[in-house]
Parts: structure tokens; sequence; C-alpha cells
């Protein structure tokens, strides 16, 4: 699997430029995810372990030593799903730049970004986690930047490197108090986190949960995600939408189910906040924004969210020492982030090959690619349904799931906290409407009614290899949505492998929840909802024999001529809910009216400019921005340029050691 | 016999407290004062049922003095008052509707969450009424403290001055007569200043 | 007879049930709000002859519209059949209760609400889009309320299953009815309100584009396909009033498959609609249509009313 990426990357170093080397580099990536996908399988399958330990490789951190356990492989196999389908969508999308210097860098850091992800997975040695880890986040950054095309990658990228290695610092921290002064092999952190006190515990879990926490994007640390997902290229979006984010709930599972001991229940309860705020936060702006990708970006941020309500429920159980119902949340959590991974990947992807199809990145200028784009338009709906979270596709059964759970603990634990659990379930349906919301704005503006801009009306489908690419990740949504039963005995024993034994949660193809005595067959809801809607098509057609159908010009309310100016935009769409949210938005509006010098009554013209800044970056990252500014402008004043001065540190500096050295000892 | 009591105490404690959440939703001061007649009625009737159940027959003497005094003679004092003001436009808080009513369900739950001790420890039946009782008089302040309008104020204290009667009511079923009479004088004088008075100054209280 | 045919047959004979009464209920509200307006009226089969005469037309179907437009109808009548064959109509006895929720239920009502926004947005009409945006931003608000009214219900009764939670309400009425009850049911009530687009959400009697939410997005409908969408609206109506009826009242279900036990709860329910049909005209003809700027002040005041509820049972237990 490694080597598979290893070829990869060499490949693209070493070939000359031209299709050739783009094909090889990234059918050896395609070659190396499907690889991690059949080791994943075989080790959820036989519950085996797989484990590998180098000694001599990276020797100052502790040498290498790889592990793969029943969790570890689930990561792995979202990584190698997803990795698929954008390897071979980017055979046909990276065309493109065949002939720049860059493409060489762009096919070896995809392989390198792969690899580095399917090892975070397996790494059970802190030092070859973090290793990976930062492998990762260097790849994904050079990834983000490179599109010289993108006016505000830079920016992006910056954001991104500041906030991905403020939290490797914070890992790094929570290893070294973790350890605490031992080795850094995994077991013996397990074995040597129960000695930690428990204000250290505590410490621990809020230095590693910010760190894994701002990687998947919790509010307010989420503030990288739209900005560098819209940047990268669309494949590496997919993948770090829906691969990459997902190691920050394989890092914090990691933390609090094995590392560390069961905790106190505020754990739980503070992820169960935050998570229902990021559910909220997320869905909000993904119904206002207009740029396609970056609605895409906050709605991982809104599943994100979902998956830490499940996550920080299952904790606030555990704490209060309900077992079932937390094994029952982590299996809630981690079946929505198998669906969110499934229908994010398709959604990016085709939003990739949209945005390459009409040249345009603005949802406001697309419009009519249903005609033109057939396949992609009817791969979106498929995820469009997904993101909505509507029966019969996968992000229902999670989001059941999710709602069960919740009124499970809210019926059975005590009314202290109880009464909080009704607040988050409210949270939960608000997002699930929000969130159809928005799936119906998505896919209506972009592909539905007339084209809004010449791009769009000149779009043509695309290559046969990006709608495989496509189809894959939407063959995988229709099938976890209408047997998510399949999936669950594994989850369950992952569950039980991290010392949470569930009861039974499945009967024969329906998910059943015994503590509330429910059920949801959904294969049967599709039956019967298919085959009532194919029955009345019969009566249609069957008694339609001499019924007159013609096609003519849309009614419109009388209008004679229909142009794409009179439709709804997107903007227009979101306008009912922005002004009932409108002190969580605050928009900005702007109206420059512009007058003839001689009278102001004669107005020339009128400029309205709204804009929907989000205030979040403003007001917690100001501060922390200029206070940062002001430091580094008082550093330089050190920098005088005088000789005596900078010979006088070095004795000066001496001089520190020693006192410090005395002062240790 | 005592569930029955308590039921009834309790369904009319809701119904007081959904009357205090008219205030939050309309905007016509009429609605606001028959609301608030409504309420005072509603609460004459729990101190009718908790003089005939508990046995304080002077109880029904308090409950017909709030069925005149706060069901009768206010509102009509608070009409008068409203026919006076000068503005006829809608009235418009400080907060919006939807934010003013998500509020107040907080607030609910929140006077849930603080009088769970105490309901458990006591033991008389009206016990289920008291946390319905407390969110009645947070709401009632939320009510003063977010209303822009002075007749929307005057309700919200008067349906405090009710929310407070109904917490001793179930709490104790009542405070002593003349402790009772005393806050009736109060309430009639302080609203009779207020009609007198107020609207000589401003029509509203932040402008 | 095989209890899995058994199964099969109570839940096909209450979906069809439903389906088949679901315009005589609308005919029926209308006939109530005519008298109370001093007209005559139409009978009640009045919807019968217009979707039958709508039905047979011939169709005009917009050049700018796509694939979507003609899968929507379908689509709207499977996911609304598919919540009809989830609801307890006669019975507490539910097999349905094997196949979903009423989480399941909420879901797909918000699924035939989906591809029915999709068809409005599919012709590029301006009236279109603006009935989607609206309808899409009242079902996402009406979300949160008819969450915590299943969460008020499965707190009483144990379970978020339909008819276990109205058996359980049946069985022990004076555990399950409380003041967190009959919160419950007013908060569903202003629901049922917004999903099914009455008034004071939405006039479905009206003309003027400009006032309309759910009209505006069939706007460009025709002959079949509109007699279709017009029939899944029908079918929404009578599916959440049974709902509301049942749920909340159970009195006069039957609790075994008993074809005595069975009539009663079939004449139960014909009378439970028709009272809470009345009810529903007569708020029709007191209250004015509220603005769109206005529905989510009301969508807020029942998610207040179902939180109390939620709150009230928590301590009631």
């Amino acid at each position: 699997m490694l080597g598979a990426f290893a070829l990869g990357a060499v490949a693209a170093l070493v070939l000359p430029l031209g299709a050739f080397v783009r094909r090889t580099a990234l059918v050896f990536a395609a070659i190396g995810s499907a690889c991690a996908l059949a080791l994943s399988v075989s080790v959820l399958r036989a519950g085996a372990t797989w484990t590998g330990r180098w000694d001599n490789l990276l020797q100052p951190l502790g040498g290498v030593s790889l592990r793969l356990d029943s969790l570890g492989a689930f990561f792995l196999l979202i990584i190698g799903f997803t990795g698929l389908p954008a390897s071979l969508f980017a055979i046909g999308y990276l065309k493109q730049i065949d002939r720049h210097m860059r493409s060489r860098a762009t096919h070896t850091l995809f392989n390198v970004f792969l690899a580095s992800m399917c090892m975070v997975t397996c790494a059970d040695n802190g030092g070859t986690f973090l290793f990976a880890w930062e492998v990762m986040a260097v790849a994904s950054y050079l990834l983000v930047i490179s599109d010289p095309e993108q006016r505000d990658a830079p920016t992006a990228g910056l954001w991104y490197a500041v906030m991905t290695h403020a939290g490797f610092l914070a890992l790094l921290a929570g290893f070294i108090i973790l350890a605490q002064g031992g080795s850094w092999e995994f077991p013996a952190l397990h074995s040597a986190s129960t000695l930690l006190a428990p204000r250290a515990r505590g410490a621990v879990f809020v230095l590693m949960a910010a760190a894994f926490g701002s990687k998947a994007g919790l509010v307010p640390l989420h503030v990288w995600l739209p900005r560098a997902h819209p940047a990268a290229p669309s494949h590496v979006s997919a993948l770090m939408s829906a691969a990459m984010v997902n190691l920050g709930v394989y890092g914090l599972v990691r933390l609090v189910f094995d590392l560390l001991p069961p905790g106190p229940p505020w754990w739980g309860g503070l992820l169960l906040g935050i998570g229902v705020i990021t559910a909220l936060t997320g869905v909000l702006y993904c119904v206002a924004e207009t740029h396609l990708k970056r609605v895409l970006a906050y709605s991982t941020v809104e599943n994100l969210g979902l998956v830490f309500i499940g996550l920080g429920f299952a904790l606030l159980m555990r704490g209060y020492g309900y077992g079932p119902l937390a094994s029952m949340g982590l299996v809630a959590a981690l079946l929505h982030t198998l669906n969110h991974a499934a229908f994010k990947c398709l959604l990016f992807l085709a939003a990739g090959s949209v945005v390459h199809r009409t040249r345009n990145v603005s949802m406001e200028m697309f419009g009519g690619l249903i005609k033109r784009m057939p396949a992609t338009a009817m791969l979106s709906l498929v995820g469009t349904l997904a993101l909505a979270g509507l029966p019969p596709l996968n992000g229902f059964p999670s989001e059941w799931l999710t709602f069960q759970v919740l009124v499970a603990g809210a019926q059975r634990t005590a009314p202290a906290l109880a009464i909080l659990l009704p607040l988050a379930l409210a949270g939960v349906a608000l997002v699930a409407g929000l969130a159809a919301l928005s799936g119906v704005r998505l896919f209506g503006i972009t592909f539905l009614a007339l084209p809004r801009s010449t791009g769009a009306q000149h779009a043509q489908e695309s290559t046969w290899m990006m709608v495989l690419a496509m189809a894959i990740p939407a063959v995988a949504c229709v099938v976890l949505g209408v047997a998510p039963a399949s999936v669950i005995p594994q989850l369950s024993r992952i569950a039980s492998d991290l010392g949470q034994p569930t009861g039974p949660l499945s009967a024969g193809l329906a998910l059943s929840v015994p503590l509330v005595a429910s059920r949801m067959w959904a294969a049967m809801i599709a039956a019967v909802a298919v085959s009532a809607g194919v029955a009345a098509a019969l009566v249609v057609r069957i008694s339609g024999r001499d019924r007159p159908v013609r096609v003519g010009a849309a009614w419109n309310c009388g209008r004679i001529i229909q142009s794409a100016r009179s439709e709804y935009t997107a903007a227009a769409f979101a306008e009912p809910l922005k002004r009932v949210f409108t002190g969580f938005y605050r928009p900005m509006q702007e109206v420059t009216v512009d007058v003839h010098p001689t009278s102001r009554y004669f107005v020339r013209s009128i400029r309205l400019r709204a804009d929907l800044v989000p205030w979040m970056d403003e007001v917690v990252y100001g501060p922390l921005v200029r206070a940062t500014r002001g430091v580094s402008d008082r550093m330089r004043q050190l920098h005088s340029g005088s000789i005596h001065f900078y010979l006088a540190l070095l004795p000066g500096a001496l001089l520190l050691l020693f006192v410090i050295s005395r002062w240790i000892r | 016999m005592e569930a029955a009591f308590s039921r009834i105490t309790m369904t009319a404690a809701s119904a007081m407290l959904l009357l205090a959440l008219v205030v939050l939703w309309r905007r016509h001061a009429g609605a606001y004062i028959t609301a608030f007649r409504t309420q005072s009625i509603a609460l004459a009737v729990t101190g009718a049922v908790v003089a005939s159940y508990g046995g304080a027959s002077e109880l029904f003497f308090v409950s017909f003095m709030i069925l005149v005094v706060k069901g009768w003679i206010v509102p009509s004092v608070l009409s008068g008052m409203d026919a006076k003001r000068q503005s006829a436009r809608e009235l418009r808080p400080l907060l919006n509707t939807e934010t003013s009513l998500l509020v107040s369900g907080a607030l609910a739950v929140a006077a849930y969450e603080i009088s769970r001790p105490l309901a458990e420890v006591m033991n008389l039946p009206t016990r289920g009424g008291l946390p319905i009782a407390l969110a009645l008089v947070f709401v009632s302040l939320f009510i003063v403290v977010s209303r822009r309008e002075v007749i929307a104020q005057i309700v919200g204290f008067l349906m405090l001055e009710n929310g407070i009667a109904l917490l001793a009511l179930l709490g104790a079923y009542g405070v002593p007569l003349i402790v009772e009479l005393g806050v009736f004088l109060d309430v009639l004088l302080g609203v009779l200043v207020m009609q007198a008075v107020v609207y000589q100054i401003h029509d509203t209280s932040a402008d | 007879m095989d209890p899995l045919m058994t199964d099969a047959l109570v839940i096909a004979a209450q979906t069809a049930f439903l389906i088949v009464i679901a315009p005589a209920v609308v005919g029926y509200v209308r006939l109530i709000k005519a008298r109370l307006q001093g007209r005559r009226g139409a009978t009640i089969i009045q919807p019968y002859r217009e979707l039958r005469k709508t039905f047979r037309k011939g169709m005009v179907i917009a050049e700018s519209a796509s694939w979507i437009f003609h899968v929507a109808p379908f689509a709207i009548v499977g996911a609304t059949t598919a919540a009809a064959s989830l609801a307890p109509v006669v019975s507490t006895v539910q097999p349905a209760d094997l196949v979903g929720d009423l989480f399941v239920l909420a879901a797909l009502l918000m699924l035939g609400t989906f591809f029915l926004a999709l068809g409005g947005l599919d012709p590029g009409t301006a009236f279109g889009g603006m009935g989607s945006s609206r309808e899409m931003t009242v079902a996402a608000l009406t979300e949160p309320t008819i969450a915590i009214a299943v969460l008020t219900l499965a707190l009483t009764t144990g379970s978020t299953s339909l008819g276990a939670i109205t058996g359980t309400v049946l069985k022990t009425p004076a555990y399950a009815i409380g003041p967190g009850h009959a919160l419950a049911f007013a908060a569903f009530l202003i629901a049922l309100i917004a999903e099914t687009g009455r008034l004071p959400v939405d006039n479905p009697s009206t003309h003027l584009e400009l006032t309309m939410i759910h009209e505006a997005m069939i706007l460009e409908y025709s002959g079949p396909y509109l007699a279709l969408i017009e029939w899944a609206a029908a079918v929404r109506l009578t599916l959440l009033l049974t709902l509301a009826a049942n749920l909340f009242l159970p009195w006069g279900m039957a609790t075994s498959l008993v074809p005595a036990a069975l009539t009663v709860g079939l004449c139960a329910i014909v009378v439970k609609l028709a009272i809470l049909g009345m009810l529903l005209a007569l708020l029709e003809t007191r209250v004015a249509k509220l603005r769109l700027f206005r529905v989510p002040e009301l969508l807020a005041l029942s998610f207040t009313l179902a939180l109390l509820g939620a709150a009230s049972s928590f301590f009631t237990k």
C-alpha cells in the first residue's frame, strides 16, 4: 500500500512531463487507495490486528511502529474509499496542467498526502503519529496553494498553515504531558495515563481536543476550512473534506476511548455543546454563501458538528455511567462519519467538474446545467439528497440514529442532565431542516432553470473517467442509505473493541434501537415510496394515450419573455432565512448614491453592496492577529543594526543558560 | 382527590404562564390588558381551589379581592391609560419576537432547574406548580426589561405581582391576610399613580 | 392467515383509507368554511370531481424544464404514500412500527417538500423560485417543533414508534395526559398548519402570486401532474390530522385486530377528523394570513410551547 504511493510519488518526480506522468502517478495513487481499502476491510472483517515495527527508521522519534486495529481500519477504509475516486477524477481533471512544471509537484504531493493520511491511522507511537500528522499538514498546505489562478490561495494557505501548526504544538504538548517522560508507544501511554492526576488529564484532553477539533473544523477553530477548501483543487478538497477532517475525529476517539481512562462528564458536555454550535454555525453559513465550494466547506463543518454531538453524548453518558447509551452514541458518530465521507466526496468532485466546465465558481453564474451535464447532475442529485439527510439515502440513517440516542438519553437519565438533551435535539432538528433547505438551493440554483452566464451556457459534460469517479461514491451513498444495517455490526465491534459493548442495533435489514423500541427499515421505506411513484407513473402513462402534451413557453404568470435575469438567485433563495437570523449573520449593506453635481434630486446611479462577512473571524481572531502584529513590531526594534548589541547578545545568552541550569538543578 | 387538586392547580398555573407569553408575542396593548385580566381570573380561581382543598378559608376572601382589584379595577384603569396614549403605532420591543420567545423558553427551563431541589423537599400536593410560578416570575421580569413602551412594562410588573402571589399560594397556601391586603393596596395605588403621571412625562421610556 | 400477510394487509388497508378519504377531508373543510362565511359551498365530493377533471386534461410543459419537472410529482406521491403507510389510523397494533417511527414520517414529508421545491425551481420562473424559497424556510423552521413534540410524547410513553405511543396513551391516560401533553398538542397543531400551508401561514385558495407559498411552486404544473400534486397535498393534510387525533386523543382506537373493534376504530377516526376539520375551518375563518416575516414568530411560539411541554414532562415523571 505504502509502496504503491511511494512509486507514484517517485514516478511523478522522475518521468518527463506530459500525460503519461499524470496517468502513472494517479494510477499508482488509485492502486494505493485500493490496497488501503482492501487492507482495512480485511482487518474489519476478520477482527485481527496488523502490526509492523521498524526501529531503525526515524530513530530520534522512537522508531516507526504501526498497528492497525479496528478503529484505525475504519478510518483507513474511509481514506482508501475516498482516495480512489479522487485519484480517478484527477486523471481527467488535471489534464489542463500537463505542460506546467507544477504538475510534477502536484502529483507527487498528492501521493505523499494520501500516504501520510494512511500512516496517521496506523500509527502506534506518538512520534510516528506526529510525524505523519506533520507530513500530512505540509503536503496539504502545498496542495492548497498550488493553483496560481486562485487569487485567495496564499491567504487561505496562511490561515491553514498557522492553525494546523498551532494544533501540532498543542498535540506535542499533550503527548509530552501524557508520556510523563516514559515511552511514547500508545499501549504504554494507555497504562501511563492512569497515573496522571485528574487535572493533568483534563489539560491533556483540552489541548489535544483543541488540536483535533481544529482539524475537524469545530467552531471557533474552523476558520481555515472555508478558506482552504475552496482554494485547493477539487480532488484535493474532496480528500480534505472527506478524509482529512475525519482524522480529527479519529484522533479524538483514540484519545478519549483508548489512551485516556474514562473522564468526568464535563468533557462530554463540552464537546456536545461545541458540536451543537458548530452544526448550527456551519449550516447557517452554508445556506447563505454563494461560492459553490465554500457552501460545501461549511456543510462539512455542519456535519462534523453532528459527529461531535454523537461523540460528546457518548462521553457524557460514559461519565455518568450509562454504558450502553455511550456506545450507541459512538456508533451513531462513526456511522455519520462514514456517510458524510461518501456524499461529501461525491459533491466536491461534482463541484470540481462544474467549476472546471463553466469556468466560474459562484453559484450565481450557474443554471441549466442539468441539460448540458446530465450525468453530473444526476449524481449531484444523489449527493444533494444525502446532504439534506433525506430517506432513502445515507444522510438519513445516521441522523435518525442520532435522534434516537438523544431521545433514549433524555428518557433514561436523571432530570438534571436530561434537560439539556432536548435543546441538543432541537438543534439537530433545526440543522436537519436547514440542511434540506441548503440542498434544494445547491442543486436547484446550480443545475436547474436557465443558464445565468455564458460559461454555464457552453458547459459540456465531463470525461467518462471523471463521471466514473463520481459514480463510485454515489453507489455507496445509495447502498449505505438503503441498507445501513450492513455496516452496523462492524461499528458495534469497533465500539466493543474500545471497551464499550453495544446491544444489538440492527435486526435483519432494519436499524433498531431497543431502548426506545423504534425501528427503521430503510429498504422497505424505499420500496414503498418507489413502487407508489412508479404505480402513479404507470397510471398516468396508461390513461394518457390520447392526452395532448406539448412543450411550450413557461406560463410565468402571463409574462411573454422568460430570461435568466428573472430567475431566483442563490442569495434570493436564502433571503427569508437570512431575515430570520439577522442577529447571527449581521449582514453588511452599503448603498452608494451618485447624484448629479448640480442638484441632488437627479440620481445618476445607485450601487448596492450586500456582503456576508463571517464576523466570528474578526471577533475571535482579530485581537489575536493584532496582538501578534504588535509583538512582532516590538521585536523588529531589536534589529537596530548596532553590532555591539548583537555581540552583547552572545554572552548574555550564555549567562542566561548558566542561571537556568543552576535553577533547574 | 389530591391528584385532581394538584392537576387543577398545575393547569391553572400553566395557563397563567402561557398568558404571560402572549405579551411577548402580540404587539397590541389591548391584548396585553386582556391577557392580564385573564391571568388574574386564573389566579383567583387557583386561590379559590387552594382555599377549598387546603382548608384556608381566608383565601376565599383573598380570591375575591384578586378578582375585583386585579380582574376588574386595574384592567379598566389600564384601558383608560391606553386610550389616552398619543401614538397609535404598533408596540415594538427591544428584542424581536422570536428571540424573546426563545429566551422565555430558556428562562422557563432555568426556573425548572432552579426550583427542582425545592420541589423535592416540599410535601404539599401543589409542589408541581412551583416551577411554573417561578418561571412566571422570571418571564415577567424579562418582559419588564425588554419592552420599550411603558404600558407593556406596567403589564409586565403586574404579571410579576401575579407570579409572586401564585408562588405564595402554591408554596405555602398563601401569606397572612393582612399582608395580602397591604399588597393589594400597594398595587392599586401604584397603578393609579402611574396612569396619572406616566404619560405626562413621555410616551416611551427609551427614545 | 400468515402473520406477514396480515401485517401487509393492515398497512395497505390503512394507507388506502387515508389516500381515498383525503379529498373528502379537503372538501369537508371547504364546505364548513363556506357555511361559516355565509355561502352554500360545494359538496364534500367536489374535490374528487375536480381531480378527475384535472387528471384528464392535457399538459403544457415549459421548455426550460428538465426531467426533474416530470419526476417530481411521482416522487411527491411516493414520499407521501410511504409516510401515510406509517400512520396509525384505526388500531394501536401497528405492524408499520417495524418499518419506521415518527422521525421517519417527518423525514418522508420533508422528502416530498424537497421534490416539490425542486419542481418549482425547474422551469426557471420567478414565482416558482419564490415559492420554493419560502416553503423550504417554513419547513426548516418547523422541524425543531416536531422533534420536541416527538420527544415529549416519547418521554411520557417510552417510545417514538407511532403504534406504541397510541397504545400507551390509551392504556394509561392518567400517566400520559398532563400539561406537557396538552402543550405538545398545541405545538403540533401550529406545526400542522405550517406544514400543510393553511391559514394563517399560507392561504390555500389565494390567487395573488405574491402571497403564495405552496401554490407558487405548482404554477407551471397542469393536467395529471397537477392532479397528483393536489392529491398528495390532501393526503398530507389528512395524514397530519390523523396523527394529531390519534397520537394525542387516541380514544376509540382498536387495541386488537378484531373486526368489531376495527369498525369502532374506523368510526372513531372519521368522527375525530370531522371535529378537527371543523376546528381548522373555524380557525381559518377567524384569522387573517400572517405576513411572511411574521411566520417565524408563530413558529418560535410553537417551539417554545413544545419546549415547555417537554420540560414539564420531565418534572411530572
